[in-house]
Formats: structure tokens, sequence, C-alpha cells
């Protein structure tokens, strides 16, 4: 009897180990294998909306550099020492890992999702504006950048590819979305946090986008930035505030605005103001003063000198409307735009109206989205150093000051219209460990890992140095 | 199912032998006549195994016509017929190149008969010096073999043998008990987070080999390469670490041992702070009053503004000390203070954090029943640890109950089974890595962030007066409001924001032996491998950062299902013939939950997902399950006990590579020469062998890199989220075209004894290549992805393992003996895929990372560099400060070492026994982000002090203060500009990378032992006793040479590929450890 259990054993042993396939363990029983094609663009708008936003040490960190905010203790990256935390990394990967492939994603599936051709060709369009967008901060930060091989598993090193080639692409991508969008049919509905899906905005923001990104070629090439800007006037760009593309942040986590995160929830007092902007907008009597920071102990505003550890409390601090859990995030606004349009009139484009024109709109957006009242931006408009007439210095410049107040809570976008327009004038910050970045180097990783095609990349724009200016920043 | 036929008539054809047994007696006894106890009698080609007593006597059971093999510790074994007289059977001591059992599936095999690289230490040797992981101990015993294990409680211990040969794959070594694969990764893999492994916080759970109860081990074997291993498949492919289990011998035997273990920290792994400036981050910042040093309040209003240090702030730049000075500090503003709202001098601190350290504790006991008669043996054993570290309130506990037995059911058959329980329970685990946010590892505070000026003693009161967060770093807007600004009390740390763990597992078998013949048996066994696991880290409602509960459940099973034929047959008087035939079915399964609370808690001290502040998000789960089916087929033919060939096939279907590419065989030949047979005139030499041989094994992949799969990100309101990537941090590619990884290995050993065993060497030299390793290579973040799952690279590893020994002097009563273990491995990275040159493996805080570059090492650390000028001197700006590349992918060090090794020196005189092991590790370099930070904030003496000019180096340049830093100007004259002495002068950003690159080499004295054996006339009068062996031993007591300041050159962030990066490092702990062992 014992002998035959025996035999029994073993052939029971032996025979599991011949029949099953086994292969079918590679199934993850935790996490699907398909997706509906709108659950990507949702989550891609989030988390291209958390790293504008964001006030994180770790990542963005362009209000230091812009002098909007100084840090108190650790003062690493307000004096430019943006290698210890891996920020050159880490913004780089926000966009080519998170933003981008969902982008794609749903762009992939949405051929298969959404059978109404008109409906899809919207969807199709918007991803796509979304994708031009999150490139035009990758190469207005880093010059040149893979993006002909870019998204690419099977192309594990792409090459770089000049920064004026990807740009000029993406200039024509952003015309054949245009020319897509269909403002009769349908799109994301409510998947779409910015818009609701309403194609007639995306339509609008699509044009201001041009004309954004048509300035930017002003100094470099004059005639292409008219071309592209006068075209995207006539079709249509921003009108109101209304139209302004925003991402209305929820106001419990994880879904919240990020500088909740970063300065409230965090419990940490890592930033104040910076001295810079706060003398700037006490000078001015700006009514936005209020808005953007809180009283000092002394009941005045004050801030902290950039690169000089400040004590927390002892200056004003960043006000807490901004730091509201469900503060709204911002994409492009319509007083951005009215920026462009005066300058646009300032180097002969024909986009209607005068430069003071679009200036004090410009002004008395801001103003008025801040919370101001227009009559407060009648009064601070008709003060000499503010009236367009009568403001100190070139056009750039007085659209620079203007643009780089309004811009407080939008630090990456107001890096690179101070580039452009170099104006204000910023001084070095006190402990700087190089000048002002007029671009980021290009990531540790990629030096690492790609590191053929970064020599190419860094030797092509003059190296890999953070005072070089791209090709669009002539002066 | 043609295997399976064959077996089973094998099987019926002769299941109606019969053989006659006889029952025999016998002595083992040493040349010099005394009694050798408890050799192990093993009735050749069977399972039929017993031990003798202590006096050496032994009986066992036999067939007619039986061969017996007479094996013991330290002694070289013998074969015998069973007919032959052994009233007085001598074994030659063999001190060093001890008996080899090899027990790969039960496969015994004699020394003559081995052809491959094995090296053995007995359990005596690992359990005499009590740790709480005894892995660690086996640290410059083995040649070959690196071991390395964290400073924290319970830390997990990086078994590494040859060399890293995975790029980014497990390396660790397979753990066999008593012939079933033992489960050692749980530290390692999912409860470790990848954030605690890249030093960006966490804890290090530990692995799970340290269940295993040190009293029962019997012996440990280490088969070091894959000719070794083959038989264990791709688990074995990084070496194997066979543990055999006691066995009990004849008649009723009872052993306590009992023992207790102080810790004490080791200083000069500590910092030594200067001691000469307070709080504060000059000239970076500057403060209120008018020095520009403090803050400046009217604290007792009395109208005028009063002195306050820097509370907010956690660096020591600030202003020199000065007893005359009286500043409100810290202590001023807790109304439970004695010194609140009242001044005191400006002075350092009367305690430093090293006092924060508590003397270590730990309790051993353990009680073993065994017995055995003719038929039979059994054996229980429970064994329970008390285990406190340094830091205050933590505590591993250990409760292991070990049960065995065996029966022979029939003259053929033998019924065995064993099941063990471990549970661990774990409070207060240390925090590792850089945990700033986290604050949850102190030592990132006191070796990177602190203030001088505060008393760690005045931290400890002040937490207990009302266990409220006093801690001396508050936000300064409103002092007496008390708002924690980066760092916690310590000691409300690890009082209130500690973790608990507990794992309870079983592991154990069930196995049948049939002895079909004297020469052909079969086993059939069936092993599991069961734990559950909970993990619970915690943050209270009170500290910085945001309050939450995190917890972790995990279950893992292993089953194991062996099914084994085993021949062992002497063909002719010149001929021995070994056999097998196997297959084993290997299922595992693992099922995780990690939930955490969201953005809160809403009641104090209520850990519970309950208690969240906000709705919880969805946890992560995982579900996985993983297959190999093996078949295997072994041969050792041996003739005249002098050639050896052996050689051994395996055929594996693995589940987790994609189907048509999930088959693959791997063989492995060896050949073993015991050229001493020849020369058997030659006096001066007792024993030659040379082997060499050639293997191949393969490995499968991890779990779930086949199919990609998307991540489900938590709504945003009602709005559905899916992502590509990032779910659960995993960034990675999969790819369903993977093929299994191949490691090609040959190897060549001379071992020789000579002078009747007074002096021997084992010489192996191996040569390692893996091939189409599976990686998840690190791909440009321009691909959407971080890595992608590929056959990518080849890494070649090759190197000298070299065991000496030699016995300077034996008398009758006494002896001393010198053991070396010397190893050196060579790697070298030879191709990676598609082009590759590099491999990043991991980066690091500091902008640093780990490489592994084709051309070059494993593990080559890259970053920020100096530039130097044609005369070799750094090359310093117009500013006098040191200019650093812009680029940091300069290679900077690498962590393999040049060679490590032991020295064992043992002296024995009559019942005392004396001996003393020093471990080298001669190179590799390590990245310290302590000093990088430390150095940056002023902690370290180095910052502090006179400068050339004899004034103190932190002055203001104008009053003759600040630096010369050593170098050159571009043009190569030397460096006269002196710079001021202020934050990050010598730390991070002013300075490159490669600054912060120490030399990891140590000389450590590890072990000292001594025992006492009570004599016997003495034990005997007692009666009730066999015998009683009294041991004082030290661990760790002194480390006699380092290059790396202030720390541990050993310390790590936990077991696995990154290694060579430093953050927030623990001391060293010397430990002493007394123990009684009494066998009644």
């Amino acid at each position: 009897m014992k002998k035959i259990l025996f035999i029994l054993a073993g052939a029971v042993m032996l025979s599991s180990s011949c029949t099953r396939d086994l292969t079918r363990l590679n199934n993850d029983p935790k996490n699907p294998t398909d997706a509906k094609s709108f659950t990507f663009l949702t989550n891609a708008e989030r988390r291209f909306s958390n790293v504008l936003a964001s006030g994180s040490q770790n990542l963005n960190v362009f209000r230091l550099i812009v002098q909007y905010w100084g840090q108190t203790t650790y003062t690493e990256e307000s004096n430019y020492d943006l290698a210890t935390r891996g920020i050159y990394d880490n913004i780089w990967d926000v966009i080519y890992r998170d933003v981008l492939p969902d982008l794609e994603e749903a762009k992939k599936l949405i051929p298969r999702d959404v059978p109404d051709q008109d409906i899809q060709k919207n969807q199709l369009a918007i991803a796509d504006i979304l994708q031009v967008y999150a490139y035009y901060y990758l190469v207005t930060t880093y010059g040149n950048i893979p993006y002909s091989e870019a998204l690419d598993h099977n192309k594990p090193f792409p090459k770089y590819d000049d920064a004026r080639t990807v740009y000029n692409d993406l200039l024509a991508r952003l015309d054949a979305d245009i020319a897509a969008l269909n403002t009769n049919a349908a799109s994301f509905g409510n998947a779409d946090i910015v818009y609701g899906g309403n194609v007639a905005n995306w339509k609008k923001f699509a044009n201001s986008l041009k004309l954004k990104m048509g300035m930017l070629l002003a100094d470099s090439d004059a005639a292409s930035a008219k071309t592209i800007v006068e075209a995207a006037v006539a079709a249509g760009v921003f009108t109101s505030s209304a139209d302004n593309a925003m991402f209305q942040y929820l106001s419990s986590p994880p879904n919240t605005n990020p500088i909740w995160v970063d300065l409230v929830q965090s419990n940490r007092d890592d930033f104040v103001p910076a001295s810079t902007i706060v003398d700037k907008m006490v000078g001015l009597n700006d009514p936005r003063t209020d808005d953007y920071f809180t009283l000092d102990p002394t009941g005045n505003y004050s801030g902290g000198v950039p690169g000089d550890g400040t004590v927390y409390g002892s200056v004003s601090a960043v006000s807490p409307t901004i730091t509201t859990a469900d503060f709204p995030g911002v994409f492009l606004d319509y007083a951005e735009v009215e920026f462009f349009l005066a300058e646009a009139v300032e180097r002969g484009f024909n986009v209607g109206g005068t430069a003071q024109e679009h200036y004090d709109k410009a002004v008395t957006a801001s103003i008025v989205g801040w919370g101001g009242t227009a009559a407060e931006a009648a009064a601070y408009l008709a003060q000499p150093e503010v009236d367009y007439a009568t403001a100190p210095g070139t056009y750039k410049e007085k659209i620079g000051v203007q643009k780089w107040i309004h811009l407080y809570n939008r630090g990456w976008d107001s890096w690179i219209e101070w580039r452009r327009l170099d104006a204000p004038h910023l001084d070095p910050a006190t402990n700087a460990v190089s000048g002002i970045p007029m671009r980021y180097p290009y990531p540790v990783k990629e030096q690492n890992v790609n590191r053929l095609n970064y020599e190419q990349a860094a030797a092509a724009i003059g190296g890999d140095e953070v005072e070089i200016k791209l090709f669009w920043d002539k002066f | 199912m043609k295997k399976l036929s064959f077996l089973l008539a094998l099987l019926l054809a002769v299941l109606t032998m019969q053989a006659q047994e006889r029952t025999v007696k016998g002595t083992v006894k040493d040349a010099q006549g005394a009694a050798v106890g408890y050799a192990t009698i093993t009735e050749v080609g069977t399972n039929n195994v017993v031990q003798a007593a202590a006096d050496g006597t032994f009986s066992i059971t036999v067939k007619e016509n039986a061969r017996l093999s007479i094996t013991a510790t330290g002694m070289l074994p013998v074969t015998v017929s069973a007919s032959d007289d052994l009233s007085s059977l001598v074994l030659q001591r063999n001190d060093q190149l001890q008996e080899v059992v090899v027990s790969a599936f039960g496969l015994n095999r004699q020394r003559n008969q081995l052809a491959y690289s094995a090296q053995k230490i007995s359990g005596e040797e690992v359990s005499k010096t009590r740790t709480s992981n005894f892995i660690q101990n086996l640290s410059g015993k083995i040649s070959g073999l690196d071991i390395k294990q964290g400073n924290t409680l319970g830390a997990s211990t990086n078994v590494i043998m040859r060399g890293i040969k995975s790029i980014t794959g497990n390396n660790q070594a397979l753990f066999v008990v008593d012939g079933v694969p033992y489960n050692n990764a749980s530290g390692t893999t999912a409860s470790q987070t990848s954030a605690q492994r890249t030093a960006a916080g966490g804890y290090d759970y530990g692995n799970a080999a340290a269940d295993l109860n040190p009293d029962d081990i019997a012996s440990v074997t280490v088969l070091k390469g894959a000719a070794a291993s083959a038989l264990y498949g791709s688990q074995g492919s990084n070496g194997v670490i066979l543990i055999t289990t006691k066995r009990a011998s004849k008649g009723f035997g009872v052993t306590i041992n009992t023992g207790v273990t102080v810790g004490r920290v080791d200083k000069s792994t500590f910092p030594k702070y200067q001691k000469e400036y307070g709080a504060g981050y000059s000239p970076v910042a500057v403060y209120e009053d008018p020095s520009r040093l403090f803050l400046y309040r009217d604290i007792n209003g009395d109208g005028t503004l009063d002195l306050v240090a820097p509370v907010q702030e956690d660096a020591s730049y600030g202003a020199r000390f000065d007893p005359n000075l009286m500043v409100y500090q810290w202590d001023a503003f807790y109304p439970s203070s004695p010194n609140y709202r009242k001044p005191r001098p400006w002075v350092a601190g009367a305690n430093d954090p090293v006092e924060f350290f508590e003397t270590a504790l730990s309790s051993n006991q353990s009680v073993f029943i065994d017995g055995a008669n003719d038929k039979g043996w059994f054996k229980l054993g429970y064994t329970r640890n008390d285990d406190k570290g340094i830091q205050p309130n933590s505590k591993i506990t250990k409760n292991l109950v070990t049960f065995g037995a065996s029966y022979r059911v029939s003259d053929k058959l033998v019924a065995g089974a064993s099941i063990n329980y471990s549970g661990i329970d774990g409070r207060g685990r240390y925090g590792t890595g850089y945990d700033g946010s986290g604050g949850r590892n102190l030592m990132t505070s006191f070796r990177q962030w602190w203030q001088v000026n505060v008393d760690i003693k005045e931290q400890k009161e002040a937490y207990w007066r009302e266990r409220r967060n006093e801690t001396w770093n508050f936000k300064a807007n409103n002092p007496f409001a008390v708002v924690p600004n980066y760092w916690d009390n310590p000691y409300w740390t690890v009082y209130k924001n500690y973790e608990t763990d507990s794992r309870d597992r079983y592991y154990g078998n069930v196995n049948l032996v049939y002895e079909l013949t004297d020469w052909l048996s079969f086993t059939g066994r069936m092993a599991v491998d069961n734990f559950n696991e909970l993990i619970e880290e915690r943050r209270a409602i009170g500290s910085t950062g945001v309050a939450s509960y995190t917890r972790f459940d995990r279950t893992y099973r292993e089953t194991n299902l062996d099914f084994l034929a085993n021949v062992n047959k002497t063909i002719s008087e010149d001929f021995d013939f070994k056999g097998l035939l196997g297959t084993n079915v290997r299922k595992q399964h693992t099922v995780y939950t990690r939930a955490r609370t969201n953005g809160g808690l809403i009641v104090p001290d209520v850990y519970a997902l309950s208690n969240s502040l906000n709705a919880i998000l969805t946890p992560e789960e995982f579900d996985g399950r993983r297959e190999v089916q093996g078949v295997f087929a072994a041969t050792t033919l041996t003739w005249r006990n002098m050639l050896v060939l052996d050689a051994t096939i395996r055929r594996d279907v693995a589940s987790t590579l994609p189907k048509g590419n999930n088959v693959y065989y791997y063989p492995s030949v060896s050949t073993g020469f015991v050229f001493s047979e020849l020369m058997k005139s030659a006096n001066w030499l007792s024993y030659g062998k040379l082997r060499l041989n050639y293997a191949q094994v393969g490995a499968d992949a991890p779990l779930y890199i086949v199919k990609d799969v998307y991540g489900v990100v938590s709504p945003f309101g009602s709005n559905p989220q899916s992502a590509v990537t990032g779910v659960n941090n995993n960034y990675s590619k999969n790819n369903p075209d993977l093929r299994p990884e191949l490691t090609r290995s040959w190897e060549a050993g001379l071992e020789m004894n000579f002078l009747r065993g007074r002096l021997g060497f084992d010489l192996t030299y191996y040569n390692a290549k893996t091939i189409n390793q599976i990686l998840p290579v690190a791909v440009s973040t321009a691909t959407g992805y971080e890595s992608k799952y590929l056959n990518a690279g080849s890494i070649e590893n090759k190197g000298i393992e070299l065991s000496m020994n030699g016995s300077p002097v034996r008398t009758k009563n006494f002896s001393w003996n010198v053991m070396v273990n010397w190893s050196k491995n060579k790697n070298k990275v030879v191709e990676l895929f598609e082009g590759a040159e590099n491999l990043l493996l991991g980066e690091f805080q500091g902008g640093v990372s780990i490489n592994a570059t084709v051309g070059q090492p494993y593990g080559t650390i890259r970053g920020s560099d100096f530039i130097y000028h044609a005369n070799g001197q750094k090359i310093v700006g117009a500013n006098g400060r040191y200019r650093s590349t812009s680029n940091s992918n300069n290679v900077i060090g690498n962590t393999n070492p040049n060679w490590i090794g032991g020295i064992t020196n043992s002296f024995q005189y009559k019942n005392f026994s004396l001996s003393f092991l020093v471990d080298v590790r001669k190179g590799g370099d390590i990245f310290s982000l302590d000093m990088y930070y430390g150095m940056s904030g002023g902690l370290y003496r180095e910052t502090a002090g006179l400068n050339d000019l004899g004034n103190p180096s932190r002055a203001p340049l104008a009053e003759g203060g600040g630096i010369i830093l050593p170098g050159v100007y571009e043009d190569g004259k030397p460096n006269t500009t002196r710079v001021l002495n202020g934050y990050g002068t010598y730390g991070d950003f002013r300075n490159p990378n490669a600054a912060f690159i120490y030399d990891a080499s140590y000389v450590k004295l590890r072990e000292v032992a001594i025992n006492y054996s009570l004599p016997a006339s003495f034990v005997n009068k007692l009666k009730a006793f066999k015998n009683i062996d009294i041991s004082l031993n030290g661990r760790n007591l002194w480390i006699i040479h380092k290059n790396l300041p202030y720390s541990d050159p050993e310390d790590n962030l936990g077991s696995g590929n990154l290694q060579g990066y430093q953050s927030g490092a623990y001391p060293s702990v010397r430990t002493v450890n007394f123990n009684i062992k009494m066998r009644f």
C-alpha cells in the first residue's frame, strides 16, 4: 500500500510539471491593459498644469530665477545651483515622461474610441495642441531637444533636433490643428478640465498660442514673426478674460493646486517674496500688491534679497489667495495676449489698435483678474510711471515690467518673456554660482545615457552652459 | 511523459529486491586517541545517517556489505566497510579544509569527488558569536564572499559571491536550507521601496534569511561557482549558501543556550563637531541684530530687543561662541522648560548627538531537545531573541520554533518532516538615506543639518517633560508658537513617528525516501515557505510635514515539489558511479497592498486608514505568481578515488518569459584530479587536487515585464484618469521579446595540504560572463520612459580566491591555527545593447550617479569633477574657489573593492580557545552626502579653527580671516586668493561632487571569541550535564584603519546593487556577548 502511495505521489508531482502554459502568469490581474482615450487627456492636462503651477524647490524654481520669490534657508536654487536637486532632470522628465506620452496615447486610442469623424478630429487636434504647447516649454528652456525621434521606445537614444527646426514644425502642427477644429462639433466634454470640451474656446486658444509662438521669433526672425502673428490675430485670439485657459483645481488632495501642497500642506517655510518684485510693485502703488503678498510684521510690504537667506515672518509672505488648495492654474490668458498685441503694434505688425490700447487692456485685465476693480486699474494706469505714454524706457521695458508683474504666479512663462524682452533689469543673486540662467543645461541623465547625442546638441548650441542664449534670444 | 514512464518502470522493476540488515557499533577517535564527538556516520549511497555521541560512540543499522562514511567537523573523512573493526576509527585532523558534503537534492559527495569550489564552516562558527543576523558572521570567513550590512537595527545583508553578475537584477546568493530554497528577498524588493534604495529615505526592513535559527545550523557550505549551483537552476546563478540543520544523535539530549549581548557606539564612526560657532547660515543668511548673526526680538518684554538664536536654522555657520553673550535659545520658548523666557550663555552644547545613542542590549535564549533511536530521530527547538538597538525605542523580537523528525517506516522507507515557525516583531527600525522632509533618519540631521549649540540631553528632557515635540528647530516668525520647522525633537521622532512590523513565517517540508536497493533510492519532497507580513509607518500630528499612516500587507508563498531518483553504485573496485535524475516545480506567489492616509490625520495617535483627513487614495495592489518547472540529471563518475568527472544538465520552463522563449537548457562539466593519490610516498604532501569546470546557468526574468499595462490614477473629481507610466513609480517599458539570460563560467582550482594538514591552501581562478542580461536599461527620458527591459548586456567577472590555513603550533594541549581568506574580483561591462555605452543604475541627490559603462567596472560613480591643470593641481577661478566641470558625466569613483580578505588566528589551550578575525577591504570608493552637506553647514571640525595666518578662519576677510584653497589659477600659478569661510565653502554648492568621494577601505578587528568548555571531569560530577561551554565574544570592536571620516565605510543604504553612496549613515556598534551553552 505504501509503495503504491509513494508511486502515486511521485506521479502527481511529475505530471504537474508538463501540462499548463505557464506564460499566462504574465497577465497582471491588478492593472488594466486597456483604457479609454479621454482618461489620458484628463491626466495629461492635470500633469501639465501641475508642473506649470508648482512651487517645489525640486521642480519648478523659475519664480526664484525671475526674482519673484527668495528662499529662507537653503539658497542653492536662488543662486542658480540647480544641479544639486536635479532640477534640469526633473523638469525635462515631467514633460517628456508624464505629459507628452499620455497625450500621445490619447491620440493613438481616439480613432478606436470615437466613431464620429468630426468629434474624433477635434479631439485629435486638441491633444496635439497641448503637445505643441508642452514642446514649446522644452524648446525654449533647453534649446535643441529630441523631437523627431522622441516618444519612441524603439529609439532609446534619440538624436537632438535643431531648436528652430523643431519650432517650425510645432508651428506647422498648430496650423493643421487649427484647420482641423470644427466648432460645430463636440470634443472631449467634461473630460477636458480646461474648456469642458468647448471647441470654439480651443480654437481661440490655439490662435493665441500661435500669437505667443510667433512673438517669440520677433527678435530673431521678424518677417516670420509678422506673418505668424498677423495670421493668428486674424483668425481670432482671446478677446476677454472669459477666454482664459484655466485649470480649476479641487479642494482636497491629490487634486489640489501644487502650490498649496508645497507651501501650505508641507507646513514648510521655504519661500518668501523677493525684494525685487515687492519693491517694484510698492514703488508703483500696484493694486495687486495685496493679492500677491501679505503684510510684513511692520505693516508694510517687504521681501527677501535674492540669493540671501531670509527669516520667514520678518518680511511679507506669499498671499493666501495664491496658496488656496483649489486656486486655478493658468495655461494662457487674455492679459498675456494683449501684452503681445501691444508689442506687435510696436514692431509694426498689422494687428489693429494702438500699443497703448492693448497695454491698457492687458494691465486692466490683469488687475481685475487678481480681484481688483476697473477703477483701480484706471488709477494705476494714470500714474506717469505706469502710463504707457510716459513710463520710462523702450517699449520692451514698458511692456516687460508690466508683463513681469502680471506673470507673478507663472514663473516659467515669465522667465521666457524676461529673456525675450530683456526687461525688467535683474541683478544676479548675491551668492550666485553663475550668471542668471539663459537656458537650462541638459539633464544629468542625458549626459550619462545619451552622451553622443548630448555632446552634439551641446556643441550645436555653443556649449551646454547656463549662460548660453538660445536662437530666439538675440539681445 | 517519457521520463515519467521510464522512472515508473524503473521503480516497479526493482521494487521486489530486498537486503539483509544488521546493527554495527563503533567509536570515532582522533590521531591522539581522544574521542571525536558528534561525527556523522553515513551509510554510503543512502540517506541513512546517525551522529556519534560526545564520547565518539555510535550505532547504526545498515545493510549487509554496507560502506560507512565517517565525517566530522575539522577532520578528514574516511570511508570504511561496515564489516571492518569499528572500535577505533581514527580520523585525521584537517583544520581548515574541512569535510565537504554537498547535498544538492540529497546528492552527497566526498571531498575527492568534488570538482568545484566549495567552502564550509561549521554551525558552531556562525552561531558562537551571537548577532541578530547570522549571515554577517560569514564575513571574512569565506573567500570570494562579500558581505555588507548596514548599521541599522535588523538591517538587510548584501551577500555577493564573486562580484556583481546581473547588472540590475538580483545578485544575492541563494539560500538553501536542507535542500530547499529559502526566500531571502523580502528586504530587498517590495517592502524596501526604490526611494529607500536610492537614498531618498525609508526603512531597511532586513532580509528574510535573518529568520533562520542560528542554533539549528549544523553547517554552512558555500558553493561559489556556477558548476556547483547548476542543479538549483537560475536561482543558483549567484552562488548558493547551503545550510544544513542539525540532526539528533542517539539517545536523548537537551541543550540550553543563554546569552546576553551589549553594544556601544563606536565613536570613530560618528561626527566630531566643531565647538566654536553656533546656529546660522552666514554669510548667505543675514539676520536681525546689528551683527546680523542673531534674531533680534523683545522676549522679556522690557522694550529692548534681545538676542535670539536663529532657531529656524539647521546649520552651524553662525555667531562665534562667547560665554559672556546671553542669548535666548530654543529652550526659552517652551513654558515647561526651566529656561522659559531666560537667556543663557552662547556656548556649544555640552552633549553631542552621539549621546543620543543608548546601550544596545540583546538577549538570546534557546532550548533544544533532540533524541534518536534506531528507527528515527527528532528535534524540537525554541529560540527567543530580544534585540534592543542603540537608537531609543528600537526593538526586534524573534520567536523561532523548530521541529524536525525522521522515521524509518520500513527497511526501505524513511519519512521525514520539518516545520519551522518564525515570528519577527520589529518596532522603531532606523530610517535610512536622505530623509530631510520625512525626518525618519535622524542621522540626516546629526550629520548634515544640525546646530552645535544644541545639547541633545536637553532635547531628551524637553521631550519627556510633556511628551511633546519641543524641538530645537522651529519657525522664527512667532517663536512662542513653536511650530516645528524642518526637524522634530529627535526623541519625538523615535517615540512618536516609529514604524512597527511583524512577519509570521512558516516553512518546512515533508519527504519520503524509498531505498529500492543499496544503489538506488527515490526521494519525493514537498516544501512550503509561507509568510505574512504587516508593516506600519506613522507620522504623528504635531510633526513637521503631513501626519500620516501607511500600511503594507504582504503574503508570500513558495512551494517546491521535488522528485528525485538517486543512483549510487560502485561499479568495480576502481569505478564509482553516482547519478541523479529529478524534477523540480517551484511556485511563488506574492500578494501585497500598500495603503496610506491622504492629507493628514484627524485624531492624534490613532493609526488607522479610517483616521485619514481626506478620503484615502487607491491603494497600491500587487498580485504576482511565478513558476519554474525544471528537469535535471547529474552524474559523478569516480575512478580510483582519484579522477572524477561530474556532469549536469537542466532544462527549465519559466513563467516570466514570453511564450516561445521560456524554455532553456544549461549544462555543466567538472573534472577533478586528486594527484596526491599518485604520490602516497611523499610524506610532505598530505593532499593535492586539481579542479577544472565549465558551466552555463540560465535565468528567467522578473515578474510582469513582458506585457505592458496602464496605470489607473485616482480620479480628478468624477473624471477617471489613466497613465501610460508612473503608477507606483514604474516608468519602464516592458518587452514581449525577451529571452533568458545566461551565465557562462569556467573555473580552475588547486587544493593542497602539506605536513599532515598543518599547512594548506585552496586557490581558485574563475571567469564568468553573463550574456543576454535582462535589464531595465536606462533610456533617454525623451522616449517617454525612464527605462526599457531588454536583453541587453554582457558583464564579465574574473577573479582569484585563496584560502590558506596553517597550524604553526600543535601540541597535545596547545594549538595555534591561522586561516586566511583572500579574494580579488575584477568585473567589466563588456557590451551593452545596440551600441549603448553606459547604463545608468541610479541617480542620487547631489547630481551623482552610479553606472555600468562599457569597458569599465560595474558601479562607477559619475558626477562633476574638479578641473585640473596640466601640473596636476586643482584649478581655482579668479574668485579663489574651485572650478567645477559643468557636465556631470565624469567618472569620479569606482565602488568595487580591489580585494577583500580576512585573517583568523585561533588558539586552543586545553579547554580554552581564543580566536580573532581581522577583516580587510582594500579600495572601492564611496560618495558621502553626509560630508557634502555637513561640511557646507559647518558641522565638522575642518570647517572652523585657525587659518594659515593664525586667525580664526571664519573671521571676515578684513579681520584676517578666510582661507586659501590649495590649487592653482588657470595659468598654473599657486592660488593666493583668500575666500570667506562661510556656508557652502567646504560643501555642496561651492565644490564639485569629486570633493566628496572617499576611499572605502577598512581594516577591522571583526571578531574576538574566547570559549571555555568546562572539563569533562568536572561536568561529569554534576551528573545532569554532558558538557558546558562558556564563551565571551566581541564583534566590530575596533576599526583599525579607515579613510572615510566620521563614518563606517561599510554602512550602506540596504542590500541591492546600488552601493557606494552614503547619506545619513549610522555609526557602527561594538558588541560584546556572553553566552553559556549547556547540554544535558
